[in-house]
């Protein structure tokens, strides 16, 4: 375990400096900045509790589509309630709907059999259809501004890590060691500086609960007895229920804290991210979150690297199209190490395939001064395609995930 | 020495089938007690009552001299039985440890003691001769050891009475012999142990004693060292046991199939998988095809029924068929028992009325036009289920429901109902009990008066001698021998095989 975490911060340390030696050579400065980073981590926190749902949902072998659904029931109740009574009490109130969410999606699936992935279509589109009427009644009777945006919300306060990236602790305003490195423009050290300092300062104590969501996950689900059973339920639940362990439970457990923690990530927009519930706030992050899933292989860890990914991305081309072009450079680069280790490994055939794909986009960052709007756009969604496309990894699923189970399938 | 477990007078009655009928036995701490039966007699009926996955209609259950109602396993194993199940139930992406205490978990607080929990495996492995490493994946452990999690799992739990059902069913000589030996320790310890199987030579060799179910009533209980395999065998099924046997010569003067030079080369370019295989088989006859398995046997099947390519010519009723599809091969009238029923003959998880349709998908009475009779498909199911004993509730029956030898006996009737010309029947016995094999033997011997040519690939030898009218031994892929099987006596017959002859 030790040396895993060492191992992810040797490649942290790698990619940062890769991005370094990039920042260089083209000058895009966003690359590494505090804003970018500050901007990554925001975006992400909303898929990584997307995706932890849905860990806990097909960890427990139920199938969750509807995290989507859920985190729109999650930001509009953090909009509606956290307009009305304070942000931690919409937070409180998305949880709880992105549980009411998960409840209805639990009934069908395990009470009654239902395929998991048309339950989860159905919640999708039951969920958009109802926030818009209900929000409609409230626009009608003069407490919602527009049928689609309530009104707006305080904002929790921020944090950071005392000394090293400001904040303040009991009215005393701490240093800021890390922006003060970022603004020296020192190759690698002000980088990491900045990186550093986006994650860490600033933060949302919302941002601060969602991170700790993570490890509180490995924890629950691999080192106490409840989560043995819960993953036993998507594993093999005959063997579970002959040995006692009560599946139909563990299964309604795990389907409503999927719920609630995608709840969380929909109460994340409106509040955090956001000062207002907005329509299609939620845009598809439920589903980037059940992608993030997968590309994490139903681990916590992986979750969060694949939500980061994302957020890196979105980050970016929401901040600076220039540096998405820069963004080629970095493409190119992973690219050509993919040619070295499949020339060693001696595929010759896939390793010129890459070379030539390589050669092309180091052409088109050439040739292209500025890319087109609507590939800037799409930039998080073609990343994640590509990295999903070469990371060479081995997908297991929970083994009786999706299967729907019947008590005394013994017999 | 105590009794452990007592059932008395247990009935059990499921919608249309009576399971079990004044089923009574005792077993005695520190024994191993066989409870042997043909397959559907009702052993494994008894065993989930014991095991409180059923109630009894009527009757008891006493557990150290206390009647017991158990409403659930959870019951039973509170009242320590434990059970190893034929099919495993473990899960593949948990470590030996994870699925050896998932559900009664050592705690530290709020969290699982790995620690106190991997100490508990490792010394109770020691103690019983089970060792295993408690910290890999039971995805990479053989089936010898899955089946040893299986037993740590139960006695993890304090199990002092444990149920085997069929646990040799899976595992190869040796492991069988690690089994033994460990059931042994277990009997040295003072368990009780029910072992069920209708593997009788094994039942002789590791039983005290031995209870015999028939059509869900107990017909005996004798101790092992009394007995024979052949009188056990004769209680089992209640009468003389059925012998492979064919009265008379029925062949025809029609050659129905004719081999002409038949190989089939690697792509790698070693040996032939086989090699320059000529025969004629008559209508009418039986040709056995012996040989210890992976001689060719299969890939002969396989050229047969045009699975596989092969060089050579072969001929159907005088014509060649050699650029026939399998489904025109079928249609022409060639019927095949496959040697893996489960997975080249039935559809498990379908009804049966839907696997009748499996291989007849273009003619009568399942078609009609381009419309499925459906109707008249379950008619022909039920018909073949009546005249082929094939014991299930209804055509509706999933095929994983049935026990080997009614599956076995399903598609015996759904090949032979078609009246192929040539029936090609691959291990048609192989794992079913003396019942259905006595019933497959009489169904082949009726196609064969009725003038069928059957080629029948066999690894019991005695099945081979007695059914068939020419014996073809392979070896590597050649014919080495043609041997008369009322001259040859299974000695001589293995000894072709492995080519010491």
């Amino acid at each position: 375990m030790k040396s895993k975490s060492l191992k992810a911060l040797q490649y942290a340390a790698l990619l940062i400096f890769v991005l370094s030696i990039i920042r260089i050579l083209t000058g895009a400065s966003d690359l590494t900045s505090v804003g970018t980073a500050s901007a990554a981590l925001l975006l992400s926190v909303p898929i990584a509790l997307a995706g932890l749902g849905g860990l806990f949902s097909e960890r427990s072998g139920v199938v969750n589509i509807g995290l989507e659904g859920m985190m729109i029931m999650g930001a509009w109740a953090g909009g509606m309630i956290g307009s009305k009574h304070g942000p931690w009490i919409g937070l409180f109130a998305a949880v709880c709907f992105g549980s009411v969410g998960a409840l209805l999606h639990a009934i069908a699936t395990i009470t009654f059999g239902v395929d998991h992935v048309v339950s989860g279509v159905a919640i999708n589109i039951i969920a958009a259809g109802l926030v818009r009427y209900i929000s409609t009644i409230f626009y009608k009777s003069g407490a919602w501004l527009g049928p689609s945006q309530s009104p707006d919300v305080t904002s929790i306060g921020t944090n950071g890590i005392p000394v090293l990236s400001g904040g303040t602790y009991f009215g005393w305003k701490s240093p800021d060691v890390l922006s003060v490195l970022a603004e020296k423009h020192w190759f690698f050290i002000s980088d990491t500086a900045a990186v550093i300092r986006g994650l860490t300062g600033d933060l949302s104590y919302v941002t601060m609960i969602a991170m700790a969501m993570i490890p509180l996950s490995v924890f629950i689900l691999w080192k106490t007895a409840f989560g043995l059973r819960l993953r036993s339920a998507g594993e093999a639940p005959i063997a579970a229920e002959s040995l006692g362990v009560n599946v139909y439970a563990m299964k309604y457990a795990g389907v409503l804290i999927s719920g609630g923690l995608a709840g969380l990530g929909g109460g994340f927009l409106a509040i955090v991210a956001a000062n207002h519930y907005q329509e299609n706030q939620v845009a598809g992050r439920g589903y980037i979150g059940l992608a993030a899933l997968l590309f994490g292989n139903y681990r916590p860890g992986g979750i969060l690297m694949g939500a980061g990914l994302f957020g890196f991305a979105d980050a970016l081309q929401l901040r600076d199209s220039a540096s998405i072009h820069a963004l080629i450079l970095l493409i190119v680069l992973i690219l050509l190490f993919l040619v070295v280790r499949d020339f060693r490994k001696g595929k010759a055939l896939k390793a010129a395939l890459t070379l030539a794909f390589a050669s092309l986009s180091l052409w088109y960052f050439l040739a292209v001064d500025e890319l087109p709007g609507q590939l800037v756009t799409m930039t998080p969604y073609i990343t994640t395609l590509l990295v999903m496309a070469v990371a060479s990894q081995r997908l297991r699923m929970p083994a009786a995930d999706g299967i729907p189970y019947r008590r005394g399938g013994m017999q | 020495m105590s009794v452990a477990v007592e059932l008395r007078h247990i009935s059990k009655r499921f919608p249309g089938v009576l399971a079990n009928k004044d089923v009574s036995m005792s077993v005695e701490t520190g024994t191993v007690h066989a409870l042997v039966g043909e397959n559907g007699a009702g052993k494994s009926t008894v065993m989930k009552i014991l095991y409180g996955m059923q109630r009894p209609d009527s009757g008891e259950i006493l557990v150290n001299g206390r009647a017991v109602h158990f409403k659930n396993p959870n019951d039973a194993i509170d009242a320590s039985i434990g059970m190893v199940h034929q099919h495993f139930m473990l899960a593949d992406n948990f470590t030996v440890l994870e699925n050896i205490i998932l559900g009664s978990e050592p705690k530290k607080g709020v969290t699982i003691d790995f620690a106190a929990a991997r100490e508990k495996i490792v010394a109770m492995a020691a103690q019983y001769g089970l060792e295993i490493d408690p910290d890999v994946l039971v995805e990479a452990l053989g089936v010898g050891q899955r089946q040893r999690v299986e037993i740590l799992k139960v006695l993890y739990r304090g199990a002092r009475i444990l149920i085997f059902d069929e646990p040799t069913a899976v595992l190869v000589p040796q492991e069988v012999d690690d089994l033994f030996n460990a059931l042994e320790g277990l009997r040295e310890q003072g368990m009780a142990i029910i072992f069920i199987s209708h593997k009788l030579d094994e039942v002789l060799r590791v039983a005290d004693d031995v209870t015999v179910v028939r059509q869900g009533s107990t017909v005996a209980e004798v101790k092992s060292k009394d007995v024979t395999a052949r009188q056990l065998a004769e209680l089992m099924v209640g009468s003389e046991l059925p012998q492979p046997s064919t009265q008379g010569v029925t062949r025809r003067d029609l050659v129905a199939l004719s081999l002409n030079d038949v190989s089939i080369l690697t792509s790698t370019g070693g040996r032939d998988l086989i090699s320059h295989i000529s025969f004629n088989l008559h209508a009418g006859e039986v040709v056995g095809i012996a040989g210890v398995e992976g001689n060719g046997q299969a890939e002969l099947v396989e050229a047969i029924l045009g699975l596989r390519d092969y060089t050579g010519s072969i001929s159907f009723n005088g014509s060649a068929i050699d650029h026939l599809s399998v489904a025109h091969r079928h249609d022409l009238g060639i019927g095949f028992i496959p040697e893996d029923r489960q997975r080249q003959g039935l559809m498990m998880n379908s009804p049966l009325w839907e696997n009748r349709i499996l291989g007849h998908q273009r003619s009568k009475p399942v078609m009609r036009g381009f419309i499925l009779d459906k109707k008249a498909t379950i008619t022909d199911t039920a018909r073949i289920m009546a005249e082929f004993d094939v014991r299930a509730p209804g055509p509706h029956t999933l095929a994983t429901a049935l026990s080997g030898g009614n599956q076995q006996k399903f598609i015996v009737g759904r090949e032979i109902s078609k009246a192929p010309a040539l029936l090609v029947a691959s291990h048609p016995t192989r794992g079913v009990d003396v019942g259905a094999q006595g019933a497959i033997w009489e169904e082949l011997r009726r196609a064969r008066e009725k003038g069928m040519a059957i080629v029948l690939i066999s690894a019991d030898l005695e099945e081979l001698i007695g059914m068939s009218d020419r014996l073809l031994v392979m070896l590597r892929g050649a014919v080495t021998a043609e041997l008369d099987p009322a001259k040859t006596t299974p000695e001589q017959l293995g000894s072709a095989m492995t080519g010491a002859a």
